[in-house]
């Protein structure tokens, strides 16, 4: 700058320019908010009736992100002004409907339980506090929170312009987060005594921010790691491992699926959410799966060879694989969706099928041992149960109450929710590979991604730490002790020392760069384990959520 | 602090000892070094996150249906496991020497690193030439007219206080410059430090529960006593776990006045997914006197240092009250009255009712009055019904209808009894008792651990320096260099604010 400037007479720091750049910056950010407070207010004085319930908003904001993702990706290939607008009120919108689906799910289950006391004879006075009925209580109201702390995230930091694209991967994981909200299903339920507390809102309140800004921090990651020059290859080759892992471990045991070729998803009986461990067969799922692994079993032998030996011809058919595994992934999903929903089964003719929907007799022994354990019976006990009595037990209640069993998407949340997640994994790491210069001249320098990524770790990790804090000072009120190494209260343990160990990794002798992100992203998986696995795999105080 | 060494505390990487270096130290030092090193503190959490998470894959001999998941195991997992004390990992003996081993890398990392980061608020760095700060995250140059040197600093000045820089101090340069330099948050270098304070704090109050806690359980029915509490031990030996019991006397005698649950369906069961509380209403009796108190859920009571909780309750469904209809066999108009819990009551006539018991499900087994279950299949009360002329009889109220004829419905003192209402309550309540020496400080830690935390991550130290040089010709050449220890975009922000209060330009509106 040569131009030499003239004295003011006095001097004053621009602030009213500066607070107008925030106002505009965070608009996108605050008018969801506002809207979803006003479209809760409308819900109250309006009455339940015919208003739009929390389940279809869930269903609009999952449509607003996808939306949002879909524009903001394009905007990353083909840069428009007009792409990334429509991205940015596509998030905007499916913040919007996020908030409000949470909100209004807590303005219907207060309505839903003052009607049972009412009904009970409890006078105004006797009404619980309202807090009571914060949608907080289980895994499908912390998915909703989740997502929604995503989107608020999302929503602020793409107040700056150079960081606008983080939508265009967080969003779709925001979206996966909806997914599963779907599979678990929105019932409501009786408010377990415990979490009857004003600690909960404060807890997992901060759990929803926290898990919201870690996704955030590890798209960032994966961002930063492909404009270092990660090769897309590389990450396939990862997404591949996972999505394998996915297809070896769902189906009720390991390795069925690519054993038997045939997936059989879990029932229910009917009016109850309990998932019954008896497997119905889906008829072509299970080979679509197995396809599916056998061509990225593929793009792993090809990609490694192409990402440690240069082999460019590897690398070529190593993407037509991933592109059949992508369609095999996809196709297995339609499959398993359209023909879970309904319809009649019975005994698998011949024992097993690929083509029926049908479930087989060699589970006949093990449902046969279920049962007798959850009548009270000790392992020992079960163990001297002669095999045939156990499959004619099966037997007899498949005469019984066979008829009641039925196949429904929100038996298996986990599972299903992990195939389509497994799906969307490949679908980035195809889309990594796809014009990947191009991609990374439209992302940030690298300092700029690093710097969002240290920035929302950081916060993560301060969120966690808070998490941490008021779970502990909640056990201690409810459950006398404030540390009992509960498998949830350990997961986000775990987390939150991994970003600890993200935070130390930046200012530690070979740890700098990409190590340091290679952190945050286990990190998030961390957060994920802790949201999800504990939750349906590992037993403790936290079962409900 | 020259110049390289502010930029070496800037990047704060540690460097590697030269080889040399490694082996002309003592086996003390070397090991030191190894200690505080912050690699090796990566190295530790990654180790403390692998056996934590082996402590949630594996399950623990404490958790609930452990005898099942034991029994799952080959003998040869459950040799491995027990050999390497997974099903205990958390009071492993390599568990607690990870612990130690990290609390000491933190004090030892922390003492290392502390001279440096001390070094910013005890000598911060006001002068800088134009190399340096050209070298800086955020800087920029550009010519200022003023009438003199004094007149551009005195304008500088005034911006950095516009910026909220109030506290700048001028350093004089050779050939007539002159460095401006101000600072925000300084403290915030040693914000981690107190985070390693804090965290300290916490693990030594984990130290004193693990060490000192006593919690156990207290199992009360209205009108119990107790003066001790029996805390369950977990033995695991070959044949699977063996659940013990160990009593803790109490300086104190407790007895229970009465138990409620508030249910949301009157009708339905007493079970949790129907219940709102559980009160338990206490007298707690010592060399002070007598205190009453009630604990219900997330409610707890504090005594003496001990914590009373609600932790479960024995589900055989009792009544809190029962309302009794009473119908005189003279055909006069039935007289309704509630009896509490092991209470009594007196009809107009004068007599007296008490309910001596209440079956949920009642059922005679061998003569003697039971129940079959504890839902309340079909309930009845017991009474004891004493005349106003000195007889007494015993007589049973059903909620049911019951046939003409039944032995159990037939009058008793003049009356024909019916149980026409109660108020649905466990057997008995269990409390949780605790006393725990190391909660407070604990609490203390983690008090300190989210004041540091947001000390540490919502602020930032920022550095601004602006540096005058009179130009050849007219006015006077300015650069501008800033540093930040995090959040480069809000150090960003502030230089483009403080270099339009400068200038006079209007900002460059980044959105």
């Amino acid at each position: 700058m040569s131009e030499v400037m003239d004295t003011p007479a006095r001097i004053t720091a621009p602030k009213l320019d500066a607070g107008a750049w925030s106002l505009r910056a965070y608009l996108p950010a605050l008018i969801p908010i506002v809207g979803a407070f006003a479209l809760t207010l409308w819900r109250i004085w309006a009455g339940g009736e015919n208003f739009i319930d929390d389940g279809a908003l869930m269903m609009l904001a999952l449509a607003g992100y996808l939306v949002g993702a879909a524009f903001l990706l394009t905007n990353l290939y083909a840069p428009s002004g007009m792409a990334q607008k429509i991205g940015l009120w596509g998030a905007g919108l499916g913040y919007f409907f996020n908030l409000s689906s949470w909100l209004i799910r807590w303005v219907a289950a207060h309505d839903r339980e003052l009607a049972i006391l009412q009904k009970n004879g409890y006078g105004p006075d006797q009404m619980p506090w309202v807090w009571r009925y914060i949608p907080f209580a289980n895994l499908y109201d912390l998915s909703l929170a989740f997502a929604m702390g995503a989107g608020l995230t999302t929503m602020l930091i793409s107040g700056r312009r150079s960081f606008r694209f983080i939508g265009a991967l967080s969003l779709p994981i925001a979206a996966l987060i909806l997914i599963l909200a779907r599979f678990i299903g929105g019932e409501f339920i009786n408010l377990p005594p415990v979490l009857d507390s004003y600690w909960r809102p404060i807890h997992v309140g901060t759990a929803s921010i926290a898990y919201g800004v870690a996704l955030v921090c590890f798209a960032a990651a994966v961002l930063y790691l492909l404009k270092v020059g990660t090769k897309p290859e590389s990450m396939a080759i990862w997404s591949s491992i996972f999505s394998i892992a996915v297809i070896a471990t769902i189906g009720g045991q390991i390795g069925r699926i690519v054993l038997t070729g045939n997936y059989a998803a879990s029932t229910v009986f009917e009016g109850s959410r309990m998932s019954l461990p008896f497997r119905v067969i889906i008829p072509y799922v299970g080979p679509a799966l197995v396809a599916a692994a056998l061509l990225m079993a593929g793009v792993i032998f090809l990609y490694a060879r192409y990402v440690f030996k240069g082999d460019a011809a590897a690398r070529a058919w190593g993407h037509r694989l991933l592109v059949g595994a992508l369609v095999a992934q996809g196709l297995a999903i339609v499959l398993m969706a359209a023909q879970i929903k309904g319809g009649e089964f019975g005994p698998c003719p011949g024992g097993s099928s690929f083509t029926n929907k049908c479930y087989e007799s060699a589970q006949y022994e093990g449902f046969g041992a279920w049962m007798a354990g959850e009548q009270g019976m000790s392992p020992d006990q079960v163990k001297a149960i002669p095999a045939s009595r156990l499959r004619g037990t099966t037997e007899e209640f498949l005469s019984q109450r066979g008829s009641s069993l039925r196949l429904s998407l929100n038996a298996n949340p986990v599972e299903f929710s992990a195939v389509v997640t497994a799906f969307a994994a490949t679908f980035f790491a195809l889309l990594f590979s796809f014009r990947t210069d191009k991609l990374r001249a439209a992302l940030p320098s690298a300092d700029k991604l690093d710097g969002l990524m240290y920035r929302t770790a950081s916060v993560a990790f301060a969120g966690l730490a808070i998490l941490l804090i008021t779970g502990a000072i909640w056990a201690n009120e409810s459950w006398g002790r404030y540390w009992g190494w509960d498998s949830k209260e350990t997961g986000a343990f775990v987390a939150w020392l991994t970003y600890g160990g993200f935070l130390h990794s930046r200012i530690a002798r070979g740890m700098t760069g990409k190590p340091s992100a290679y952190f945050a992203i286990v990190a998030f998986l961390l957060v994920i384990f802790t949201y999800l696995g504990v939750s349906y795999l590992l037993p403790g105080l936290h079962s409900y959520a | 602090m020259s110049a390289l060494e502010e930029t070496k505390a800037e990047i704060r990487v540690e460097a590697a000892p030269a080889k040399s270096e490694r082996a002309g130290a003592s086996v003390i030092t070397r090991v030191l070094n190894l200690l505080s090193s912050v690699r090796f503190g990566v190295t530790m959490l990654m180790l403390l996150v692998a056996l934590s998470m082996i402590g949630m894959l594996v399950m623990q001999k404490q958790v609930d249906k452990f005898d099942l998941y034991f029994a799952g195991l080959t003998p040869a997992t459950r040799l491995l496991f027990g050999t390497l004390g997974w099903f205990d990992i958390y009071n492993v003996w390599y568990f607690n020497l990870l612990l130690l081993v990290l609390s000491l890398n933190i004090v030892l990392a922390s003492i290392d690193r502390f001279p440096g980061a001390f070094a910013y608020v005890r000598k911060p760095k006001a002068n800088a030439g134009r190399t340096w700060l050209k070298t800086q995250e955020v800087h920029d140059s550009f010519n200022l007219a003023a009438d003199s040197r004094d007149g551009a600093v005195r304008r500088i000045e005034e911006a950095y206080k516009a910026v909220g820089l109030k506290h700048s101090r001028v350093t004089e340069r050779p050939g007539g410059a002159a460095v401006v330099f101000a600072q925000r948050n300084t403290w915030n270098r040693l914000g981690a430090y107190a985070v390693h304070v804090a965290l300290l704090t916490i693990f030594l109050g984990g130290f004193l529960t693990n060490m000192f806690e006593h919690n156990g359980q207290m199992p009360l029915a209205p009108g119990d006593s107790a003066a001790q509490i029996s805390e369950t031990v977990f033995n695991l030996d070959d044949r699977g776990l063996q659940l013990g019991r160990s009593s803790l006397p109490l300086p104190f005698e407790v007895t229970c006045t009465d138990i409620q649950q508030k249910l949301i369906r009157l009708d339905g069961p007493i079970t949790a997914d129907n219940t709102i509380d559980w009160l338990t209403h206490i007298k707690i009796k010592d060399e002070t006197g007598e205190h009453t108190a009630v604990v219900h859920m997330n409610n707890p009571h504090d005594y003496r240092g001990y914590r009373f909780f609600q932790a479960s309750f024995i589900n055989v469904g009792r009544a809190r009250q029962i309302n009794l209809r009473a119908s005189p066999e003279s055909g006069a108009q039935p007289v309704e009255v509630a009896i509490p819990r092991d209470g009594s009551a007196t009809l107009p006539d004068g007599t007296r009712i008490e309910l001596l018991s209440f079956q949920p499900d009642f059922t005679m087994q061998g003569g003697q009055i039971t129940t079959a279950s504890g839902e309340y299949n079909n309930p009845a009360a017991q009474l004891l019904v004493r005349t106003p002329d000195g007889k007494q009889e015993r007589a049973f109220a059903f909620a049911q209808e019951l046939p003409t004829g039944a032995p159990v419905g037939r009058a008793v003192g003049g009356y024909k009894f019916r149980l026409a209402s109660f108020e649905k309550v466990a057997d008995a309540h269990v409390l949780s008792v605790q006393k725990d020496p190391g909660a407070t400080v604990f609490y203390v830690g983690s008090a300190l651990l989210c004041l540091t935390l947001s000390m540490v991550f919502f602020f930032s130290h920022q550095r601004f320096w602006t540096l005058v040089e009179p130009r050849d010709g007219a006015g006077f050449e300015v650069t501008m260099g800033a540093s930040v220890n995090r959040n480069q975009v809000a150090l960003e922000d502030r230089f483009k604010r403080l270099k339009s209060a400068i200038t006079g330009e209007p900002i460059e509106v980044e959105s």
